[in-house]
């Protein structure tokens, strides 16, 4: 673990809705300051439900969570000082331009940094005077990537904000936010279900399923120690972490370990994607409740 | 640009519709009556001789009252609907403001850049609150303009003749009619279903409202003789229904005494005394007690206008604080 200050922390976190679905089940994180930590899971994973339980968007049902020290449900203003949001799908005012967002964003936040959001928009060609009605979709996500940037927060919530882009479109937000990221020193979570993308970006790993954290991981670790083949004698001191089918239908193995020596015959590093998909079929079995 | 001309112009472009629809519904609605009220001032100017164009006073003027009197109607009707304006344009100002930022999602964005909800809240609801105010004090203006117009023999500020339609209580019930739909926006959070939800339930308010401060009105009223349930006194007193003065002095309500005994049989004779005869003779032994009717005097009108605008105003004040307390709580889609 770093040494560095923990700036966004979940001790023992459940959520549920409703009676019975549990979104979240006792989540225990915590995520140094700076760089990009990607929030991996498929749908229903509960990524969104964790980050919105971080700006105050929801309450915990159990457990607790703090943002820079600071619990955003007792004190919401407070912890949400520090930290800039880009929602799941960017929606903007339809009736105003992209200037009139920076402009309302200066009214509402104290300090805003309009001359750095409109820089970061003029970097990418968006004109202030565009209507956000006539916004790409790409064009949308960073106009808002924009307003929490200009909030030189030093905490970063991204909530999916790639699920609707195109491939272009998705490696320029990506361009842009590690750009700022690195620039202001701030940290970073930027959830998705889409791997690849954010294996370049991103320095730390988080992969979510069923409610429960499976992984929690520096993505050069996660690649370093994690093997992948179809032998089912894996060697001594290699923990198999789960199988799954391959692309071509065989019974792939996921393996850890950090001594690569005892590696067995047959097995190659696994990638990101494999690592994550291994760890999400070791979620299966999983009961998605807390016990009471 | 300076932080309230941007104010202004952002809140401006985030609410267009809705107050670009209660500007001119407005300013339409103001111009016809100030026309009107040009013309009957013009008609009344015109004929020296007839000094009351608003009754048929012989000598000549029949058919210049006649005139009057249809100008008039046109008048009474456009009182009508000023009386209707203010629930109308603070709906129509008021349910958008939450429901709209919730249903479009924007919310999520908004809620996260403000410092607070409420600070959040307070901004928008302010400049709504101001729109709201300059138009519906236009119209309050108007309309006193065209009562006084129409009733030109008429101490208007002495006189409960079209309560409601005219003066300051327009301002306040169309505050009071903001805060209920920013409140039901904001806990409906969709558009279409908090305007018909705040539409009944403004309705219900309305309708609570009048019976409480009728009830309030009540220690200032006075009682007065009355025949067939009408008092035999002069216009512009308000009044707040027909009494039944019985014989050991208590004053009742109809629907109190129908209460106490279903089958009574309430008939009045030319001096206003009321009889219990179900065969319909008026005998003396059948005596109940008098007709009265309950009337806040004219002299009060300014006093009675200012009282139900400072509640009706409160009310707005607490609807709105209600609104806030379930914006800081709720979700934001």
């Amino acid at each position: 673990m770093s040494d560095e200050p923990i700036v966004l922390e979940a001790h023992a976190l459940a959520k549920r809705y409703g009676r019975r679905n549990w979104a979240l089940s006792g989540i225990d994180l915590a995520l140094p300051q700076g760089g990009i930590t990607a929030l991996v899971g498929p749908n229903a994973a509960g990524k969104s439900t964790l980050i919105k339980t971080w700006i105050g968007f929801e309450r915990p049902t159990r457990g607790s969570v703090t943002v820079a020290g600071i619990d955003p449900w007792r004190d919401r203003s407070g912890a949400l000082a520090h930290v800039g949001y880009v929602p799941q799908s960017p929606a903007l005012y339809d009736a105003l331009s992209v200037d009139d967002h920076l402009d309302l964003a200066v009214q509402l936040r104290p300090g805003f940094d309009r001359a750095y959001a409109r820089q970061r928009l003029d970097e990418l060609g968006i004109p202030g005077d565009q209507g956000a009605r006539s916004l790409s979709g790409g064009q949308q996500a960073q106009v808002a990537l924009a307003l929490a940037l200009g909030t030189r927060a030093e905490i970063l919530l991204l909530d999916e904000p790639l699920a609707s882009l195109d491939p272009l479109a998705r490696r320029e937000f990506l361009h842009v936010l590690t750009d700022a990221v690195h620039a202001q020193g701030a940290t970073a979570l930027l959830s998705s279900h889409i791997v690849t993308d954010v294996e370049q970006a991103c320095d730390r790993l988080i992969v979510l399923g069923v409610g429960r954290v499976l992984l929690h991981d520096t993505v050069a670790d996660a690649l370093s120690t994690h093997w992948i083949g179809t032998a089912s004698d894996l060697g001594a001191g290699v923990e198999a972490v789960a199988s799954f089918a391959g692309p071509a239908g065989e019974r792939l193995t996921l393996a850890r370990t950090r001594r690569a020596g005892a590696i067995a015959y047959g097995l190659r590093r696994a990638t990101l994607e494999e690592v994550v998909l291994g760890y999400l079929a070791s979620g299966r079995g999983l009961p998605s409740e807390v016990a009471a | 640009m300076s932080r309230l001309g941007s104010w202004l112009v952002l809140s401006f472009r985030l609410h267009r519709w809705e107050v670009l629809a209660s500007l001119v519904g407005t300013a339409v609605l103001a111009a016809v009556m100030l026309w009107l009220a040009s013309q009957l001032r013009f008609l009344a100017a015109s004929e020296p001789g007839c000094p009351d164009p608003a009754s048929y006073v012989g000598g000549g003027c029949e058919q210049f009252a006649q005139r009057f009197s249809n100008l008039g109607d046109w008048g009474r009707q456009l009182l009508l609907v000023s009386w209707g304006t203010p629930f109308g344009m603070g709906l129509v100002l008021g349910v958008p403001l939450v429901s709209r930022e919730v249903e479009h999602r924007t919310a999520g964005i908004a809620w996260t850049l403000s410092r607070s909800r409420g600070w959040w809240l307070a901004r928008r609801v302010a400049f709504l609150a101001l729109v709201l105010i300059v138009l519906l004090a236009a119209l309050a203006t108007v309309s006193e303009i065209l009562a006084a117009a129409v009733l030109p023999t008429l101490q208007l500020d002495s006189d409960f003749t079209w309560h409601g339609r005219r003066g300051w209580l327009i301002v306040a019930r169309g505050l009071a009619a903001l805060g209920i739909g920013v409140l039901i926006g904001a806990i409906v959070g969709r558009l279409l279903p908090a305007m018909l939800t705040a539409a009944f339930v403004s309705v219900l308010v309305f309708v609570g409202f009048s019976l409480g401060m009728d009830r309030w009105l009540e220690a200032d009223a006075v009682l007065v003789p009355a025949m067939n349930g009408n008092a035999a006194s002069e216009v512009g007193e308000l009044s707040l229904g027909w009494r039944i003065e019985l014989l050991n002095g208590q004053v009742i309500t109809p629907d109190e005494l129908y209460g106490r005994d279903g089958n009574v049989n309430v008939n009045e004779d030319m001096d206003g005394r009321l009889y219990n005869s179900p065969d319909g003779t008026l005998r003396p032994e059948n005596i109940i007690g008098w007709s009265r009717e309950l009337l806040v005097p004219g002299r009060l009108y300014r006093q009675v206008v200012l009282r139900e605008s400072a509640v009706a105003t409160g009310l707005g004040l607490l609807l709105l604080l209600g609104a806030a307390g379930v914006v800081a709580r709720r979700r934001p889609t």
